[in-house]
């Protein structure tokens, strides 16, 4: 009896150990006896230089006051999404954390809280125009961007045009220039490199070819009234056209040599061409210096009489406050400091990023194109001044109709059905999208 | 009277015996049921656990299956729609169904592979029989997510090891997980490698357990090494094949990890299957009651196919 008591015990302390510990690793946010709150936050792994500027304001803004306490979690891009579902799942999602894309789906679900309950009306009120439609819905603000950035912008490497005899000054302007520029390119290459590394599978093409879609047809995957699918016409026919003649031609390689996201490649000159977005060049200046004095960067190429029309999105990066937080104030006040406060805590993050990424204040904008770096960073102006006015927000309606499209591109480019065949398929995708999410009843025109 | 003791008799007998078999039994049932109180106690903790993790995740999933859900408004009924999106969605069949092509391309050769292995296994000297057990089952202590990087390194399009060798013959590189064509294969290779180690080991432990005098009798009658395959291995084995079969099918058709790591389901969805599909859902969909419900759907697919291997491969005792 007594080893059987004894025996009990033993797994009665076990289970208490085991719930401790369990307890131990969930996030602790809350008030604590001195008065103080504690909330988490939780943000990608970005460039090196993004991290730092992350872990640098949290210790900012813990040192500047002692009412919230932020406890900074870093948390690696290819495994948030698992963890945030983790997390929300079991009810313990961090009070604030980073958000790209569109809100839509988001405030339609009911995960993001409204911030005009605990930010100044003014500091909402500061967001510039383009930087609305990706935090505000209705009249109320959702999340507070950090910064907007051209999804697709191309790059080149000076050098290896000039050997080929094509303007580095000057990108291709139009898709026919780019063909044109690849074709005197491809003979002067070595093995292993190409003349251009762009997007090649469907989840990359959903997100970053949205632009350019646009750029192409004057619209994009969908009717205005979101009623119909909108992809089987001459003008998608031609933008994946051009895709496949890279893909037929060699021009680009048959499997990614980096993600579109990294510049490895371009870094590594392996491509002469790298399509990316416009944070790339913040890579190259951390990560390739040498390289930085010889790349190139322009608008992505156009269709040929596109009308001037943009081939871009612009992405964005947002903090949102998380819907079921029980500090909002304080995760409020963090959120207020750091984005809508003084000016000078944003400048190191658009400096050290060289450039490459446009502030969501006009405030913010002043000062960092006051700073002594902007003046050598050429491409600055290009990002800022000619490529992100004219781009367009990302999509608002569901993932799955890019992905449709983004399936499209990729089978008409491989040859894995015929340019047709994979719109109708696109086509009959995004139909069901449609009536399983009751689309009409959810665009913007309504 | 003579009678009436003589009944007497009986009865008291018959009383005695009686007694005796109540005894027995509950001298028996002490027994059996000696350590009773303490057995519960033991599987207390897997029952508490199995139902903690198991069997109430898989009721409330079942609820979930009809709601549309999304962890921060309450759950809203849709009955069967859920269902209805998953079956009508055709990545989803085409999901299942790449699943069973993914069985196809690993189970078979896994099986022939290892069976050739463990021949191989028990007909060399012990020591060299250790070294090769030992060798074979290092593939399967690897993770998942280690071998998945190897391959893909192997597999590189520009630099990978495969087109650098095929190169010396002159052939031009393929994109191995980059074409469609060949991306499901690709993927089988490394699946087959991870599940070599267990399956030969398995293999030969029941290949050694048959009796060594089926094959000396079968020796006298001067059958050769396929007829000692054919008449004495396979059947003795049939059990254990099953087994393998059965576990080989559900691993293959539930494999995630390495398309998850090495393609991410792509290209064009060439290697997504099931799990994978139900995982991205989960991953990218606001409301899960949709991957729940496909999630759902896969368990009676698994469900139907191992019980019709069961019900078409009888397990029979080995008959001495």
């Amino acid at each position: 009896m007594q080893k059987r008591i004894t025996r009990l015990a033993s797994v009665g302390i076990a289970a208490v150990a085991v719930g401790a510990l369990l307890a131990a690793c969930a996030p602790s946010s809350g008030d604590d006896a001195s008065g103080t709150t504690t909330i988490e936050f939780w943000h990608r792994t970005f460039t090196p230089v993004e991290n730092e500027w992350y872990a640098d304001i949290v210790k900012q803004f813990n040192a500047a006051q002692d009412e919230v306490k932020v406890v900074d979690t870093e948390v690696p891009a290819d495994a948030w999404d698992q963890k945030m579902k983790a997390a929300q799942a079991a009810g313990k999602a961090p009070d604030i954390y980073t958000h790209p894309g569109s809100i839509q789906d988001a405030v339609n679900a009911g995960q993001l809280y409204e911030l005009n309950k605990v930010v100044d009306e003014d500091k909402l009120g500061e967001i510039i125009d383009a930087a609305k439609p990706v935090s505000e819905i209705g009249g109320k603000y959702y999340a507070y961007p950090l910064l907007l950035e051209p999804q697709s912008v191309l790059f080149w490497n000076t050098d290896m045009l000039t050997a080929a005899g094509v303007d580095a000054e000057q990108g291709p302007a139009t898709w026919d220039d780019l063909l044109a520029a690849c074709e005197k390119i491809q003979p002067t290459l070595q093995s292993g490199q190409y003349c251009i590394s762009p997007a090649q599978d469907a989840i990359t093409f959903a997100w970053s070819s949205v632009g350019q879609q646009y750029n192409f047809a004057g619209h994009t995957a969908l009717t205005d009234d979101w009623t119909a699918p909108d992809v089987e016409n001459a003008e998608y026919e031609a933008f994946i056209a051009n895709y496949k003649e890279l893909w037929d031609k060699g021009y680009m390689p048959k499997q990614p040599l980096a993600a579109y996201v990294e510049g490895k490649d371009f870094g590594e000159q392996k491509a002469a061409f790298k399509v990316s977005g416009s944070w790339m060049m913040s890579e190259i200046g951390s990560d390739y210096p040498d390289l930085l004095a010889k790349t190139g960067i322009g608008a992505f190429p156009s269709a040929s009489g596109s009308d001037d029309r943009t081939a871009t999105t612009l992405g964005n990066f947002k903090w949102v406050i998380d819907a079921k937080t029980k500090n909002a104030e304080a995760a409020g006040a963090f959120l207020e400091w750091a984005l809508a406060g003084d000016p000078e805590n944003l400048v190191p993050f658009f400096v050290d990023t060289q450039f490459t990424k446009v502030p969501v204040r006009d405030s913010v904008q002043e000062a960092v194109a006051g700073t002594q770096g902007a003046a050598d960073a050429p491409w600055s102006s290009i990002i800022v001044d000619d490529i992100a006015p004219t781009a367009i927000p990302e999509p608002t309606y569901p993932w799955d109709v890019s992905l449709a499209v983004g399936t499209a591109v990729e089978a008409g480019m491989k040859g894995a059905a015929s340019i047709d065949d994979a719109l109708k398929t696109a086509s009959a995708a995004i139909q069901t999208v449609i009536e399983k999410n009751d689309l009409p009843s959810k665009a913007p025109s309504n | 009277m003579v009678t009436e003791l003589v009944r007497g008799g009986v009865g008291v007998a018959d009383t005695r015996h009686a007694n005796d078999r109540r005894e027995q039994r509950r001298r028996r049932a002490r027994y059996r049921y000696r350590d009773g109180k303490l057995a519960y106690w033991l599987i207390l903790p897997a029952m508490v656990l199995l139902g903690i993790f198991v069997v109430w995740p898989a009721i409330y999933a079942f609820y979930l299956s009809f709601q549309d859900w999304s962890f921060y408004k309450d759950p809203v009924f849709v009955g069967m729609k859920n269902y209805t999106d998953v079956l009508r969605d055709p990545l989803f069949i085409e999901s299942i169904g790449r699943g069973f092509i993914f069985v196809l391309l690993t189970v078979p050769p896994m099986l022939v592979l290892a069976f050739m292995f463990s021949s191989l296994v028990v007909s060399v000297s012990r020591r060299f029989a250790g070294l090769l057990k030992v060798s074979i089952y290092v593939p399967t202590i690897i993770s998942t997510v280690i071998t998945s990087i190897i391959f893909v390194l192997i597999y590189d399009y520009s630099g990978g090891l495969l087109n650098w060798f095929l190169g010396l013959f002159g052939i031009d590189p393929t994109a191995w997980i980059g074409d469609p064509a060949w991306a499901l294969v690709a993927i089988a290779v490394p699946a087959i490698w991870l599940g070599m180690g267990l399956t030969s080991l398995i293999m030969v432990a029941a290949m050694v357990d048959i009796p060594p005098e089926y094959y000396e009798a079968a020796s006298m009658e001067g059958a050769n090494w396929w007829q000692k395959t054919f008449y004495i291995t396979l059947p003795q084995m049939k059990n254990v094949l099953l087994y393998l079969v059965v576990t080989g099918f559900v691993a293959a058709i539930q494999q995630f990890e390495l398309p998850l790591i090495m393609t991410n389901g792509g290209p064009l969805n060439s290697t997504t299957l099931p799990n994978l599909f139900i995982f991205i859902h989960f991953r990218n969909d606001i409301n899960v009651g949709f991957s729940i419900a496909a999630a759902m759907l896969l368990f009676v697919v698994l469900g139907s196919v191992s019980a019709l291997v069961f019900r078409f491969v009888n397990s029979e005792r080995l008959v001495d």
